[in-house]
């Protein structure tokens, strides 16, 4: 399969006035393939939001390359779509108006848009809903609607930033399952930020551990678990060996962060 | 509505009544204030009269075209500078402290300077209309735009909207119900504002109207002004609250009975803008 995602050198430093320069990302080399589904994972601080953000093109003052099927990327464009961790829905859109408007944008006429709209709406589960307004529906539902409008918007690689991270433990495993279901029906190339390792375990052919500050790749895990996959994989004794071999290796780079953290409050 | 609720109010209708007519009774026995507090039924004739009467309506006219125009003046202004001091820290953070000092300060204290610049008749009126529309549509609206949730702005930059499209889809419709919740404010204010001004200095409006009722101490229709000017703001009011309402009507989360709460309840006029 051809690589359809590929980071190279890329290295981003933030310079605040008062405190030393911080450097979010150094040196981030990383290939993801076409329909690959694969996880970023690493503590708080690690620079995961900053190379969320240099993917999908929100930050652009950085250095080295990402390249989309060999196309560098140039601001905010049609081949990454993005589902954020806040709740993201549009208040004033009912769930059908939120999902076509990435297609509405596009100038899409009413009727199309609505008929692929219903499609991405059933597809993450949420049909018989489509009259609903945000309010009206629970925070995972309004996740999903988030995830369906990103997918209406047919991206080449689907970027998620701990879409659901707001949720609790049961739901979020739920709609790991049903990503899994979507990933598989389209074919879709995903790329997961999350800090939970049975999130990662659960959902990812490949699990990339970053390192607290500077932000680098420590190291690539394959997870070798049978496709399909659903939540029902976190009882098998692999799973476990996964999850166990990921703490190993985030636990210094999470006490490392919270360190910090700590030493941060204590000077102010 | 609670039965029990619709019941206290209705007592509490029939009690003032009541009372108010136990006061009048005694006005006209000499032991209270003597006609101070007329009795119902001629209150109730001097609306009447004030309703067949060329005069009332010439007069109603004029308040209303004072108000009208104030108020669309004033809000207009107001929603632009709004917006101005929400996508703009540096004019926030100058304009700010000013607004906040004057929107806090009784705007009657400025009615001198406005007669002086505009004259007695209806400009100053509207000048100070406008003036008491501005304060808390301006307030609403910087207010509505800072507040605008982030990510719903990063959204549409994720989805590659160009400029006019993040206005017309994401900034406008996010800002209708705070704009919306000023203008109902704004109105209400501006009501008291022209009336205000009317009372002291006027050749014509309601509020010249009470004035001069009250000046030839004919107290019946002075009571009758009052009401028609309360039945008209209230139903103003009203009006806008439906309005809001209508707009919010898929932005209010359903309560447990599946009704959808409303924004009727909503005080704080006082907050906004003192007049």
């Amino acid at each position: 399969m051809a690589d359809i995602l590929e980071i190279k050198k890329v290295s981003k430093t933030y310079n605040s006035q008062s405190d030393n320069p911080v450097i979010a990302l150094n040196d981030v080399d990383l290939n993801v393939a076409e329909g690959e589904f694969v996880s970023i994972i690493g503590p708080s601080g690690c620079g995961k939001s900053t190379l969320f953000n240099v993917i999908g093109g929100l930050i652009d003052d950085h250095e080295g390359e990402v390249l989309i099927e060999g196309r560098p990327v140039d601001g905010a464009h049609k081949d990454v779509g993005v589902v954020f961790q806040e709740e993201s829905t549009f208040p004033w859109r009912s769930t059908l108006d939120n999902v076509a408007f990435p297609l509405e944008i596009e100038g899409i006429d009413k009727d199309e848009r609505e008929e692929l709209a219903r499609k991405f709406i059933k597809l993450v589960g949420l049909d018989g809903f489509e009259d609903h307004y945000p309010a009206q529906l629970s925070g995972g539902m309004k996740q999903r609607t988030a995830v369906a409008r990103t997918l209406a918007y047919e991206p080449r690689i689907m970027l998620l930033d701990e879409p659901f991270g707001a949720l609790d433990e049961q739901t979020r495993m739920l709609l790991g399952d049903k990503m899994l279901e979507i990933w598989a029906a389209l074919n879709q190339t995903m790329l997961l930020i999350t800090h939970n390792i049975t999130e990662a375990v659960q959902l990812s052919d490949r699990v990339v551990v970053m390192s607290y500050r500077p932000g680098t790749i420590k190291e690539i895990i394959e997870i070798d678990l049978p496709r399909p996959r659903s939540s029902e994989v976190i009882s098998t004794p692999e799973f476990g060996t996964y999850v166990g071999k990921l703490w190993t290796l985030l636990r210094e780079e999470a006490s490392r962060g919270m360190v910090d953290e700590e030493a941060a409050i204590a000077a102010t | 509505m609670n039965n029990s609720i619709r019941r206290i109010r209705l007592a509490t209708a029939f009690g003032l009544v009541f009372a108010w007519e136990i006061i009048a009774t005694l006005g006209t026995f000499g032991i209270l204030y003597n006609d101070v507090v007329p009795h119902i039924w001629k209150i109730a004739y001097a609306i009447y009269e004030e309703l067949i009467t060329a005069g009332f309506y010439r007069d109603l006219g004029i308040t209303f075209a004072e108000h009208i125009v104030g108020f669309i003046v004033g809000s207009v202004i107001a929603i632009f500078v709004g917006i101005w001091m929400g996508t703009s820290p540096l004019v926030r953070g100058a304009l700010e402290p000013y607004l906040n000092a004057i929107g806090s300060t009784p705007k009657i204290i400025f009615l001198p300077i406005l007669f002086l610049m505009f004259g007695t008749g209806i400009e100053s009126k509207m000048a100070k209309g406008s003036m008491s529309a501005f304060f808390p549509v301006v307030f609403t609206t910087t207010l509505g735009m800072v507040l605008i949730n982030p990510v719903l702005i990063r959204v549409g930059h994720s989805f590659n909207l160009n400029k006019w499209q993040m206005i017309s889809k994401i900034y406008m419709p996010a800002m209708v119900n705070p704009v919306i919740t000023g203008l109902r404010l704004g109105m209400a204010i501006t009501v008291i504002g022209v009336l205000v001004a009317e009372l002291k200095f006027a050749d014509g409006g309601l509020g010249y109207r009470l004035g001069i009722y009250y000046e030839q101490f004919r107290i019946a229709p002075m009571y009758a002004i009052i009401l028609i000017i309360f039945a008209i703001a209230a139903a103003a009011n009203v009006g806008m609250t439906r309005l809001q309402d209508r707009v919010n009507r898929h932005m209010m989360p359903t309560d447990r009975k599946g009704n959808k709460t409303t924004a009727t309840a909503s005080g704080g006029l006082g907050v906004v803008g003192t007049n």
